[in-house]
């Protein structure tokens, strides 16, 4: 599919066009400097794009800043406050238990559905019938609106009535309340965000083992090495930068989300499930705490900020090696 | 397919595919078992909202395979304005976002000055921030300005969140077309401008439409700006609309899941035939090619 029609046409222009800004083609230096001489045409070529992002990311986000240190609501800005906003978030237990749940539903996210994503990939690359419709069929909770895919869970796990509930009691496990239970809703909006999610990783990883060189393999069994060994040793370290690549993003994609959470549980029970992001956007256009509300989403900002600008150093040094 | 002709099919993949499947017949057979259980398990959340949406509603006559839900809420709720709203939003910020995107992508991929390169940073860590930090100091602005309880309002704020992604979708596109062909057309008179539109925008028909599908699903499935700024019920997208009508209706699961269909519907039919133009994640396929 196209990212593998994209990443591949890439390699391919490396060596014949000097790629830079995002992509600093290895030693693509010397065909450069052509296009620098047009500074006025590119210029003019950003500006819509550059007038956006100020408009709409810049502003708001120095606003946010200003925002959470005064004490208002969403029609007056309210007294200046210095950072009290922030004192009374960062010492609120609601915080810190929105804070670790966030880093569970992270953690889960990402790795649960890296595993479920890289060994369907696996499996997709063997010889199967129908391999093709296997692939697409799988996509569909990727592409399914969450808020469809929402309403469908409510109706799988939500009430007693409901199918799973009623399966699990036929079992002997007795009344099962998926979302009412705090421990049980946390695991099931854990359970859910796998499910969206792990298309997106097969994708990645069906076409990063794509372009793996099939030769190794033939080497490694020549070898002796056994399945597990090979997979250790040969696939995880040829797939490891889009590896590294995927879990980056969806990292990025797991802390900033809210359907996912707000449709199946809106935060509940009683604020079990509830995220950074859910709890920001419950505190201001719930409780009309604007103060705290903005200062958690701000808080989030700032170490997302760095955090990615870290990272995306990090994969232009894997890059450049 | 029969196995038959599978097989046949499979016999036409290169060499070095045919080598990883030599398990075995009877390892391929465990396989197909597998990953058919793995596929039914995981899609039976969507299969479900096919079969309730078409299964008669409990108060109905109706028995068996029946089109009343579909006929209930196309007539009595507002689902034909959300619709609309959603189709014409989607719409404007996918056109709108290629307009932007194409260009400023271009500068991406030919620029090279540690200007350019600061940009593709700034753009990688903007889609990186959460929705819900900008959409408080734009929800005060707009309101300010009307633009609150405005499809004009969202399309912008849609934008804005394409855009970044949808920049470095295009940059890593014009980055597979080679430059001689620019070089070409320059030494023939061509400005940049007119090579960019004549000759590179000409050939990028595939990122363009990666890209579109891209911006495409995020307006149609996005929910927490449409619930900020759209307040009447005329003015929502699918994706409120849907929602507070399964709020409103919990237990008439027909039109709930009609309504459903009727929302995953345009993604399905554009996933399924412009699939190979699917790009899963956006910028994930161009920051790992590279």
């Amino acid at each position: 599919m196209s990212t593998e029609t994209v990443s591949g046409a890439l390699k391919r222009a490396r060596n014949g066009v000097g790629v830079s800004g995002s992509g600093r083609a290895p030693g693509g230096t010397k065909k450069r400097g052509k296009a620098v001489k047009f500074t006025g045409t590119f210029l003019a070529f950003a500006l819509p794009s550059v007038v956006l992002l100020l408009l709409l990311n810049f502003y708001p986000v120095i606003y946010a800043g200003w925002q959470s240190l005064h004490f208002g609501d969403l029609v007056n800005a309210g007294p200046f406050v210095w950072f009290q906003n922030y004192a009374s978030v960062l010492t609120s237990a609601q915080f810190w238990t929105a804070a670790l749940f966030t880093l569970v539903f992270t953690v889960v996210g990402v790795f649960g559905s890296w595993a479920v994503g890289l060994g369907l990939a696996l499996l997709l690359r063997t010889r199967i019938p129908l391999n093709g419709m296997w692939k697409v069929l799988l996509l569909l909770p990727w592409v399914v609106p969450t808020v469809v895919s929402a309403t469908s869970w409510n109706w799988l796990v939500a009430t007693p009535q409901s199918p799973l509930p009623v399966l699990a009691h036929a079992l002997g496990f007795g009344n099962v309340l998926f979302l009412a239970d705090p421990t049980l809703a946390r695991v099931t909006v854990c359970i859910f965000k796998v499910w969206i999610s792990f298309p997106f990783m097969m994708m990645m990883m069906s076409s990063a083992l794509a372009s793996v060189d099939t030769n190794v393999y033939e080497a490694s069994r020549v070898d002796g090495a056994n399945a597990w060994q090979t997979f250790t040793r040969i696939t995880l370290p040829m797939v490891s930068r889009t590896t590294y690549v995927s879990w980056i993003l969806m990292t990025i994609f797991c802390v900033n989300d809210f359907p996912t959470i707000f449709l199946l549980t809106a935060g509940g029970p009683s604020n079990a499930t509830q995220t950074l992001v859910v709890q920001a956007y419950s505190s201001v256009f719930q409780n009309n705490q604007v103060g705290p509300g903005v200062a958690t989403a701000f808080l989030m900002t700032i170490v997302l900020v760095i955090v990615s600008v870290v990272l995306y150093r990090q994969i232009q040094k894997v890059n450049i090696e | 397919m029969t196995a038959e002709t599978a097989n046949i099919r499979l016999a036409g993949v290169p060499t070095k595919r045919r080598r990883l499947g030599e398990q075995g017949e009877r390892g391929k057979w465990w396989r197909l078992l597998a990953i058919f259980v793995i596929t039914l398990i995981m899609i039976i959340p969507i299969i479900a909202v096919f079969v309730l949406s078409v299964t008669p509603s409990q108060n109905s006559t109706a028995t068996g395979f029946t089109l009343e839900n579909f006929a209930h809420v196309f007539t009595q709720t507002e689902v034909v304005y959300w619709l609309e709203n959603s189709l014409l939003i989607a719409a404007v910020t996918v056109v709108v976002c290629i307009i932007v995107a194409s260009p400023a992508g271009y500068v991406l991929s030919r620029g090279r000055n540690k200007w350019v390169s600061s940009y593709a940073l700034i753009l990688f860590v903007v889609q990186s921030l959460p929705v819900v930090t900008a959409v408080i100091p734009l929800f005060i602005l707009f309101s300010n300005l009307g633009l609150v309880d405005n499809l004009g309002g969202v399309m912008i704020i849609y934008v804005g969140a394409t855009m970044s992604v949808a920049i470095w979708m295009m940059a890593a596109y014009f980055d597979s077309i080679p430059i001689s062909l620019e070089e070409a057309a320059w030494i023939d008179g061509a400005s940049v401008f007119g090579s960019f539109s004549r000759v590179v925008l000409r050939n990028s028909l595939p990122g363009i439409l990666s890209t579109a599908i891209f911006a495409f699903l995020l307006a149609w499935n996005e929910y927490l700006v449409a619930l900020v700024f759209l307040r009447s019920d005329v003015n929502y997208t699918l994706t409120v609309g849907l929602n507070t009508f399964f709020q409103q209706n919990a237990a008439d699961w027909g039109s709930v899941m009609a309504v459903s269909v009727v929302m995953m519907a345009p993604p399905i039919i554009i996933f399924s035939v412009l699939n190979k133009y699917f790009s899963v994640g956006g910028i994930g396929g161009s920051l790992a090619g590279r």
